[in-house]
């Protein structure tokens, strides 16, 4: 699998420029680091289907899935009307931080940019798988949420660990957990995605297209 | 009977198929550790194995792929002993006397040490104590499987090894593309693993077994071992919440017998693979003769990723990484500035070299920590193979053990000190000998007389066990300008080497040069000669552009440059080379208005090179210190403020920064005396990115700018332990230093780490920097200072001092 190239304004957003573009230099530098960077990117993903249940109440929300049990109002929230989620988890592989490793020693302008340049990547990746995701459950009449990862909000960033272990991430796809939390590879992504009935949002449309 | 071992070398041997999979299908869920159920449900994993027996399968692994003590604190040695029971009880109960329990290791789901926060020695005993309580419980061999980075795999073997008498088997898992999670290659496999004596290797999981037989090609056209072959039943599909997979045992048996006329001596199955699976292949499989495996007559040197052969193109190594004659260098050993040895490697590296040699021999120092530190740290940021130079073996030792790959060794000499002290540590942990024939007698004064020295270090290096393929044979240059008739000798030893002994060659070749003006000149022209004699790996400065236009026209005119395409790589500019030069340093050239220097303005507008050529310009006419103060920290403060007003971003901010230290460093040079020097030196500042936390890009950015404003900084690197930066802090008398954090799940250490340091030393100032820290927090945790970027950092420092 090869990635595509991800969004320059985002590469450009990740290094600080807003509503302005870099000057030439740094464009050329971007463009460089892109090059370089991209074919060297191994993406791999891995995800599961678990069904959701909610738990608690508004006062102390809880959610339970997989095994787990999360106490989260920001999940509870993002996941209202689920009926499950896919627990889902994403790397571009260990050359990135290789490259950026490497520039901070020689020259860290470029360490700076290729941090840009695969962090863009990365969650270009992931907006990639999602809509791969979107598209299968679509034919199969559900919808998905956006994806929410541990440390979001009130999401306690320790079940990285769980997701880590319930989507065995190290043999699965190369991704590691160290001692204080931090995934290795660095440029990876670990999220949960709501799944939900298409009819509890537009259930009239459904209804007219399928009348059974 | 035959040993477990002996089987493994003349045999054919069925494993089993997948024990996750099998599991599964008995009740054990996602997530669920498998190894728990040795301990709770053994008559679940002994049916497992019993199938397997009935099967047909000769050896079962026990149910111990994720067993170590980081998932099960102080339970590991337990449920290895059980799981060892479990598999013999059902060889028992399947009647199978003649099968085999092999120990199952994986990878301990950690990445190591320099990529991840596993310790390369922490590694080493995870397995080491799996590897002896499975020994212990009477298993036959070992099975190291599923590895996708070659240096955990080293630190398996090495533990199983270390701790057992047990043969140890390795197998990896490689994607589509016939790489491992962090580069290897199927030759790399092959070059680390022979040298580290493992008794086969092979390939497992991820693949099916149609995706594996490229690999397969591969692996057995450079080992000499029995090749293990256990593929997963097809490349799986998620359905819902279950992963499935394609391939029937029919299917998967037919292509399995395909394998086998591959040179395969090893056959089973990996996830998804059932007992049905393992019958169907052993009975297709056995129609097929046994081949033994063929003895490869390679030299093979790799480095994390790529392996390359000695002998057939030669190589360049680049000789700048060691001391002698050399005072920056020195200076960096005695500071254990690593930073600059990996500067160093970087820049050979992009200069041309193959591979590296690495010595950091310096009487006052420990060699051997040195090694270590300088080979890992060398390792996380090149991939090519090193070549480990030292006459102290423990510094080879140290070396040997951290490298990553399969290095050189430089040296072994015909001397009876040398051979007792370098040929075990070769034979261990494997590694492609540098011969030089001299012996107790000194150097021989002909070369026929060095071919008799290098054939006795053969004969007794083959006699511990090393072959004559990992050795190649130095033809030892000397300096012409002691006696004209040395520069002849050495080139006809290499002559005679390659045509009486047929070994690769080698010559440190700026050695002839001592002594004789315009040495590049000589050193380019031997470098030719000997090339022309055959000589396979040249040891010199890939930074001299003379030798390696003399290398690379050489390879041109030998054809051994394929459409002269590396040639024309490098000199494709070179007659408009000046010319390019001048016009881009014209057009990025811009006088400031306010009629300030260029120098100031290619500091502000981030052009490296063009600000320590004029830095050295300027320094004609102007003293350093003036030229620091008038124009380098103007330039500085100017993009400084820019940035801090969001006028200048972050890369800009680093491009002046790196052009504003190629001219300190010049400038910085030119200093007189030791007055001038500490009065260019503001403060002494340490900085750390706090334990468990490896994200140190933030620290990086201050270090650079605290640098260049005239501080000078110890770094103590990333995930530094409290106990280091108080002890750092208390011998250096150090009055302010920085912390930085990346998660919140790290500013607890960062908390522990102030703590510590108010305790022992209430007066030191601490600063503290990264993305979840805010100005109250900040306080909150007891730092004095908050950074809320690199700039701020100066600020502050400039404050304190």
């Amino acid at each position: 699998m090869t990635s595509e190239t991800p969004d320059k304004k985002e590469i450009y957003r990740y290094l600080g420029y807003r509503n302005e573009l870099p000057d030439e230099r740094v464009v050329r530098k971007v463009d460089a680091a892109v090059e370089k960077l991209m074919p060297r990117l191994r993406p791999k993903s891995v995800y599961l289907e678990f069904p959701l249940e909610f738990c608690g109440n508004e006062e102390s929300p809880a959610l339970s899935f997989a095994g787990l049990t999360v106490q989260s109002n920001a999940l509870w929230k993002h996941l209202s009307g689920c009926t499950s989620v896919i627990l889902f988890a994403l790397t571009v592989g260990p050359e990135p931080d290789r490259l950026i490793r490497r520039s901070e020693v020689d020259r860290i302008s470029d360490a700076v940019i290729y941090q840009a340049v695969s962090a863009a990547a990365v969650e270009s990746e992931a907006d990639r798988l999602n809509e791969e995701l979107i598209r299968s459950y679509g034919e199969r009449g559900f919808s998905l949420k956006t994806r929410f990862s541990p440390g979001y909000g009130d999401f306690d960033l320790a079940f990285q660990k769980d997701f880590i272990r319930i989507l065995n991430t190290p043999k699965a796809i190369g991704l590691t957990l160290t001692e204080g939390l931090l995934m290795i590879p660095s440029k990876s992504i670990t999220a949960v995605i709501g799944v939900y009935r298409k009819e509890s949002m537009n259930g009239s449309e459904t209804s007219n297209e399928n009348p059974t | 009977m035959k040993t477990p071992l002996e089987r493994i070398r003349t045999e054919r041997l069925f494993y089993d198929g997948a024990t996750g999979t099998m599991l599964q299908k008995l009740g054990l869920q996602p997530g669920e550790f498998p190894e728990t159920l040795n301990l709770t449900h053994p008559e679940m994993v002994e049916e497992v194995a019993r199938q397997y027996f009935l099967s047909g399968a000769d050896v079962v692994n026990t149910n111990t792929f994720g067993l170590n003590d980081l998932k099960f604190p102080g339970k590991a040695g337990e449920i290895a002993r059980a799981a060892v029971g479990i598999v013999k009880r059902a060889r028992e109960t399947a009647g199978r006397s003649d099968g085999l329990v092999s120990l199952d290791m994986g990878p301990t789901g950690k990445l190591l040490e320099p990529l991840g926060d596993l310790s390369f020695d922490r590694a080493v005993s995870l397995y080491g104590e799996v590897a002896k309580a499975g020994e212990e419980a009477g298993a036959d061999l070992i099975l190291i499987e599923t590895m996708g980075d070659i240096y955990e795999a080293k630190a398996a073997v090495l533990g199983a090894k270390e701790s057992s008498s047990l043969p140890v088997l390795v197998t990896f898992t490689f994607d589509s593309s016939g790489k491992l999670l962090t580069g290897g290659t199927p030759e790399t496999v092959a070059a680390v693993f022979e040298g580290l004596g493992a008794d086969a290797i092979g390939l497992n999981c991820s693949l099916g077994p149609r995706e594996m037989i490229p690999l397969i090609r591969r692996f057995r056209e450079y080992s000499s071992l029995p090749l293990i072959a256990t593929p997963n039943a097809g490349i799986p599909f998620v359905e819902g919440d279950r992963t499935v997979y394609p391939l029937s045992p029919d299917k998967f048996a037919s292509v399995m017998e395909e394998i086998a006329g591959l040179g395969v001596q090893i056959f089973g199955g990996c996830c998804g693979t059932t007992p049905d699976h393992i019958r169907a292949m052993i009975s297709r499989v056995r129609e097929i003769p046994y081949e033994k495996p063929v003895k490869k007559e390679r030299t093979l040197i790799a480095g994390q990723a790529e392996a390359l052969e000695i002998g057939k193109k030669p190589l360049v190594i680049g000789e700048r990484i060691n001391p002698t004659g050399k005072k920056r260098f020195k200076e960096a050993l005695k500071n254990h500035d690593v930073n600059y040895l990996m500067s160093q490697a970087i820049e050979e590296e992009q200069a041309g070299a193959d591979v590296l040699d690495v010595n950091v021999g310096l009487p006052g120092i420990d060699e051997a920590e040195m090694m270590k530190d300088a080979v890992t740290s060398i390792q996380s940021v090149s991939f090519l193979p090193l070549q480990l130079d030292s006459s102290d073996p423990s510094a080879l030792e140290k070396g040997l053990r951290y490298c990553n790959g399969k290095p050189l060794v430089n040296s072994v000499s015909g001397k009876e000190e040398s051979l007792r002290n370098v040929l075990p540590l070769v034979k261990k942990y494997g590694g492609v000998l540098v011969v030089l024939p001299l012996d107790e007698a000194g150097i021989p004064a002909t070369p026929e007389e060095r071919i008799q020295v290098a054939e006795k270090v053969i004969r007794r290096a083959e006699e511990y066990g090393i072959e004559r393929k990992e050795l190649v044979i130095d033809g030892l240059t000397m300096a012409v300008s002691a006696d004209p008739s040395f520069g002849e000798t050495t080139l006809r030893t290499i002559r005679l080497v390659r045509e009486q002994l047929g070994l690769p060659t080698i010559l440190g070749v700026s050695n002839v040069s001592f002594g004789l003006p315009y040495r590049e000149n000589l050193n380019a022209t031997f470098l030719a000669m000997a090339l022309n004699e055959g000589l396979s790996l040249a040891i010199v400065n890939p930074n001299s552009e003379g030798v390696m236009a003399s290398y690379r026209a050489y390879l041109a005119l030998s054809g051994q440059d394929d459409q002269f395409s590396s040639y024309i790589e490098a000199y494709r500019d070179v007659t408009g080379r000046e010319l390019a030069t001048a016009k881009t340093a014209g057009t990025e050239k811009t006088q400031e208005p306010g009629g300030r220097s260029s120098l100031f303005s290619a500091v502000m507008h981030g052009l490296p090179e063009e600000a320590k050529k004029l830095a050295k310009e300027a320094l004609k006419e102007t003293p350093p210190l003036e030229l620091i103060d008038r124009e380098l920290i103007p330039a500085l403060d100017e993009v400084g403020r820019g940035f801090e007003k969001k006028r200048v971003y972050l890369p800009q901010l680093l491009m002046s920064a790196e052009a504003a230290k190629a001219a300190f460093e010049v400038v910085r040079s030119r200093l007189s005396g030791e007055g001038e020097r500490k009065t260019a030196v503001k403060g002494r500042i340490v900085l750390a990115t706090v334990k468990n936390d490896i994200h140190d890009i933030g620290k990086n950015i201050v270090k650079i700018l605290l640098e260049n404003y005239g501080y000078d900084v110890i770094d103590l690197g990333r995930d530094v332990p409290p106990e280091k930066i108080v002890e750092t802090v208390v011998s250096e008398g150090i009055r302010l230093v920085g912390l930085s954090a990346l998660m919140t799940t790290t500013v607890v250490s960062m908390e522990e780490t102030i703590r510590e340091l108010k305790a022992v030393r209430p007066d030191v100032l601490i600063m503290v920097g990264g993305a979840v820290l805010t100005p109250d927090y900040a306080k909150k945790i007891g730092a004095d200072f908050y950074a809320k970027d690199a700039m701020e950092s100066v600020r502050i420092a400039d404050q304190v001092f």
